[in-house]
């Protein structure tokens, strides 16, 4: 065999020598990358050429259209009040989930009885279909069959036959209430996990030094669980991209095109109203776009790690 | 058992330059101690020779054979790790009869190979357990098992007593001797506890920065060191190192410390250093080269000082007391009634015969 | 006289302890109940005759439990989907599992394609599913493996694999590196250090990453409804086949919901310890 290797070829000196260890970590990795390729890569390069066509459900013109699909998209009234919508959601669901979360993980923090119980049994709400959950709630929300209704003429004195997903004012109610419902949990269980790793050393001593709680919880516990807590925001930020399933049970996005979310409208134009062209361009700047800000953000984290 | 031969080895981390040239000769049954600080490059050393790692440059022998391009599995070695690496879901039955296995031995002849190793290190009663049952003591002799078991030509230990506490220490040293006594095999061991090296070594290489700074037999290093490093590394508690300079005094040599006080060097030792009169020098002595003057005359070569003992350590078998010679602080071994009390003053008896002389510029030993 | 005001002291604080604790206690259940009413209601009317569901007040709890409308699904043959999402779902987990391991592997333990690789494959979880979904759509047009098992099952593993890869990851670093190579030293091929070492003290991590996965597919609901007509439909999909223009099938929309969430509780059930984990992508590892 020749000779030993140079310092370029040995790389960057893994723990682990290589020899023919190289042949087998490519072999190991290739075929998920390969997978990968064909959702990750494959309908990015495709999204752009076909964007750059003029494809609609009338005629298949392939022909090259350079921007208009994307100066449509800009124009679209339509798309920017359903990115809207998606944001109003996010805005007012996640601050709301965090607190509630925040306050359950608070109050299951300390020596508790039957607590993974408890734990197993709210964490339910997030694990259970999204689909499934709005299908729930739409029940729920029933304006003569449903206990929504029931209870609050209860408090009303009176029978109240509330349309919850069919009156313009009700709908964003009713789609908040089901989301955070579903994902309160998820925020809960993090926290909760959080909460229970601050080192009790830290808030021992600040209460031997004579701290408030209140103190205690704003200068210790929050910056030590502020790490955990950006990471679950950055999740859950991201997944409201994919609002669909809650919302197509409970409106279809209706009433009208109230409550339609991006997810909802690209599902629209791509399969309803067979605007290929159209779709591609929202599908690649969505994917171009998320990349972006996703890749920012991991690097940030594993900087921080 | 192998001849290991290793020739101009380079390792690089990215920049970082691990191991610097070294070359090693070490012959069959010969058993090798690698020390030195963290960071020098003995485990790295070590790894590469196991093909834990690739070498950057140079070549590694074993029995004449080239095994550079050589996975671990082909170099035909054992290694003990520091973390004893044993697998949490095997019994230590399988743990040791894991390499058989993996290597495709007979199964009939597995089951006598595994005892045999067992008894060896006195652990058959445990072969049904799992390590989680088993103290750390226990577990290291397990991990020796598994590479006894193996019968391999070079067996390699990676700082495997460093997670036990110092009783259990001294208790597995001696295993390891008496192992080695019967098994005669090739070993290199890596460590920096010092005193595990001078007492398990038949060769010491004490290695520096990825360099070898001085290799021979263990006492060898300690009364013949090569340079300050070895000086000061080898020996507990450590050699005392203070600046002086020679003076000639009429055909006498001797050390002045600036203080006032001087040690005169022994007839023997003048003519070497009669060439360096007027230039300054580091001494170098061990606390246990000072003796207290009980009366008497002196040896040849013995020289005397009074000191004032500023510190007293006692520790039950003997005395350790603090004093200063010149600017520096110095230790000196005593026996236990030799001192009392801070403040008392002591006639000290320098063996000027078994003192270093170093050159404060090169560090080396002169 | 001291002696006797601090076990008083003591008797109070012990009694305000238990206070507190009950109180606790109290708001726990209390917030469990309310997070489950709606589950509840779910299952309830999945139980109920069709009067009782149709009633107005609403009927909190039924006379009596029955399972008519579980049956009905039987007969009809709708069960069908939930076989489809269970066939669906496991062949997928599998691959998704066994090729996302082995690339966490070698992402784990060599560092494949550094810090990019590893940042673009977990970015991929996290594109939405609607910006992908169009043009592999038009793939499948084109190669007829739209409403096909096989075509549904690649979509999910491709989908699924980013997430097994990033935690089997983290599962794989946790293991001491000293174990696989004393097993290298000791004459293992690397395939042999994955069977023989990786695989079994990664097991917990490997059944917790699998069960997510598991969940994921089956709780799919855009993939399948764009790929997937009338032969491969899932039981998701089923369910809004029950939402009619005029009038809903609540009885099958409950009863399917049900039989859909059933492997979940038994997924929790078992995910007990790695919940935390698995849900923040292992970001904390509770």
């Amino acid at each position: 065999m020749s000779g030993p290797l140079s310092a370029s070829e040995a790389g960057l000196g893994f723990r682990i020598g290589l020899f023919a260890d190289r042949r087998f970590k490519y072999l190991v990795i290739a075929p998920a990358v390969f997978i990968l390729l064909f959702i990750g890569l494959f309908p990015l390069i495709y999204s752009l050429i076909v964007s750059f066509q003029n494809i609609t459900m009338m005629e298949e013109d392939t022909s090259f259209s350079g921007l208009m699909q994307y100066r449509l998209l800009f124009q679209d009234l339509r798309l920017w009040q359903s990115l809207g919508h998606t944001l109003l959601i996010t805005a007012i669901a996640l601050p709301i989930e965090l607190l509630l979360g925040l306050l359950m993980a608070l109050l299951f923090v300390d020596r508790l009885p039957g607590r993974s119980v408890f734990v197993s049994l709210l964490v339910l709400p997030t694990m259970i279909a999204p689909i499934v959950a709005g299908a729930t709630w739409r029940l729920l929300f029933d304006n003569r069959y449903g206990p929504i209704n029931q209870v609050l003429g209860w408090f009303a004195g009176e029978p109240m036959t509330v349309l919850w997903v069919i009156k313009a004012n009700l709908v964003y109610p009713a789609i908040l209430l089901a989301e955070i419902w579903q994902w309160t949990p998820f925020m809960f269980l993090i926290l909760l996990a959080a909460l229970s790793n601050v080192d009790k050393n830290l808030t021992e001593a600040a209460e031997i030094d004579g701290a408030s709680t209140w103190r205690i919880f704003w200068r210790i516990v929050m910056p030590a669980i502020w790490p955990v807590m950006a990471i679950a925001l950055l999740i859950r930020g991201l997944d409201l991209f994919r609002l669909f399933d809650v919302v197509w049970a409970l409106t279809k996005g209706g009433p009208g095109t109230m409550t339609e979310t991006i997810s909802i409208y690209t599902y629209i134009q791509g399969f309803r109203q067979f605007e290929t062209s159209y779709t591609a361009a929202i599908a690649f700047l969505v994917i171009v776009m998320l990349s972006v800000v996703v890749i920012f953000a991991l690097r940030r984290m594993e900087i921080a790690r | 058992m192998a001849r290991l031969k290793i020739t101009g080895l380079h390792k690089y981390y990215g920049k970082f330059h691990a191991v610097r040239g070294i070359d090693l000769d070490i012959p069959e049954g010969e058993f090798t101690v690698l020390v030195g600080p963290s960071g020098c490059g003995k485990s790295t050393l070590l790894r590469t020779i196991a093909g834990l790692e690739e070498a950057d440059e140079g070549t590694i022998e074993i029995d004449g054979e080239v095994v550079n391009d050589m996975r671990p599995r082909d170099r035909d070695v054992a290694m003990v790790f520091q973390n004893y690496a044993l697998y949490p879901y095997m019994t230590v039955y399988e743990n040791i009869a894991f390499g058989l296995r993996a290597r495709k031995t007979p199964k009939e002849r597995i089951g006598p190979l595994v005892e045999q190793a067992a008894a060896m290190l006195d652990i058959s009663a445990l072969l049904g357990r799992y390590p989680r049952e088993l103290s750390g003591g226990q577990r290291q002799r397990v991990a020796i098992g598994r590479a006894v078991v193996r019968d391999a030509r070079l067996f390699l230990f990676d700082e495997p007593l460093s997670n036990l506490d110092a009783q259990l220490r001294d208790e597995m040293r001696s295993e390891i001797k008496r192992l080695h006594q019967e098994l005669g095999k090739t070993m290199i061991y890596v460590t920096h506890d010092q005193i595990e090296a001078m007492t398990l070594a038949d060769r010491i290489v004490l290695l520096r920065d990825g360099r070898i700074e001085q290799q021979g037999a263990p006492i060898d290093l300690f009364e013949r060191p090569a340079t300050r490093f070895v000086a000061g590394f080898l020996g507990s508690p450590a050699m005392n190192f203070v600046p002086a300079e020679i003076v000639g005094d009429g055909g006498d040599l001797a050390l002045d410390f600036g203080d006032g006080r001087r040690l005169a060097l022994p007839e023997q030792r003048r003519a070497a250093y009669a060439a360096r009169a007027g230039t300054r020098i580091t001494l170098g002595v061990r606390p246990e080269h000072m003796e207290r003057d009980r009366g008497g005359s002196p040896r040849p070569g013995l020289d005397r000082l009074r000191v004032t003992i500023d510190l007293v350590q006692p520790t039950g078998s003997r005395t350790y007391g603090t004093f200063k010679l010149g600017e520096t602080e110095m230790v000196a071994e005593l026996q236990v009634h030799d001192v009392e009390k801070p403040g008392e003053k002591l006639d000290l008896l320098f063996d000027m015969n078994r003192v270093v002389l170093i050159d404060p510029a090169s560090d080396k030993v002169i | 006289m001291s002696g006797a005001g601090a076990a008083r002291g003591a008797a109070r604080r012990r009694r305000r302890e238990r206070q507190r604790l009950a109180a606790r206690y109290a708001a726990a259940i209390l917030i469990t109940v309310v997070f489950l009413f709606p589950i509840y209601w779910l299952f309830m009317i999945s139980f109920k005759t069709p009067e009782e569901i149709f009633h107005s007040p609403p009927v909190w709890y039924p006379a009596n439990i029955q399972f008519d409308n579980y049956a009905v699904l039987f007969r009809d043959g709708d069960v069908i989907t939930v076989w489809n999402s269970l066939f669906v779902a496991t062949i997928s987990t599998i691959l998704a599992m066994g090729l996302g391991t082995l690339c966490a592997y070698s992402l784990a333990r060599f560092k494949t394609g550094g810090d990019n690789l590893a940042v673009w494959i977990i970015s991929q979880r996290m594109i939405p599913p609607i910006a992908i979904v169009f043009p592999v759509f038009l793939l499948y047009v084109w190669l007829g493996w739209v409403d096909t098992y096989y075509g549904l099952i690649l979509l999910y593993t491709a989908f699924n694999l980013p997430y097994v890869i990033w935690m089997m990851r983290g599962y794989i670093e946790d293991i001491p590196v000293e174990l696989e190579e004393s097993a290298l030293v000791d004459g293992c091929t690397r395939w042999q250090v994955l069977t023989r070492v990786v695989f079994p003290m990664a097991r917990s991590g490997l059944f917790a990453t699998a069960v997510f996965t598991f969940v994921f597919a089956w709780n799919d609901f855009i993939f399948a409804l764009i790929m997937t007509r009338s032969e491969v439909t899932t039981y998701p999909v089923q369910v809004t086949h029950y939402f009619g223009a005029q009038s809903n099938f609540w009885a099958k929309i409950a009863a399917m919901s049900a039989l859909g969430t059933l492997p979940i509780f038994i997924a929790v059930a078992f995910l007990q310890r790695y919940l935390v984990r698995g849900i923040s992508l292992g970001a904390v590892k509770g």
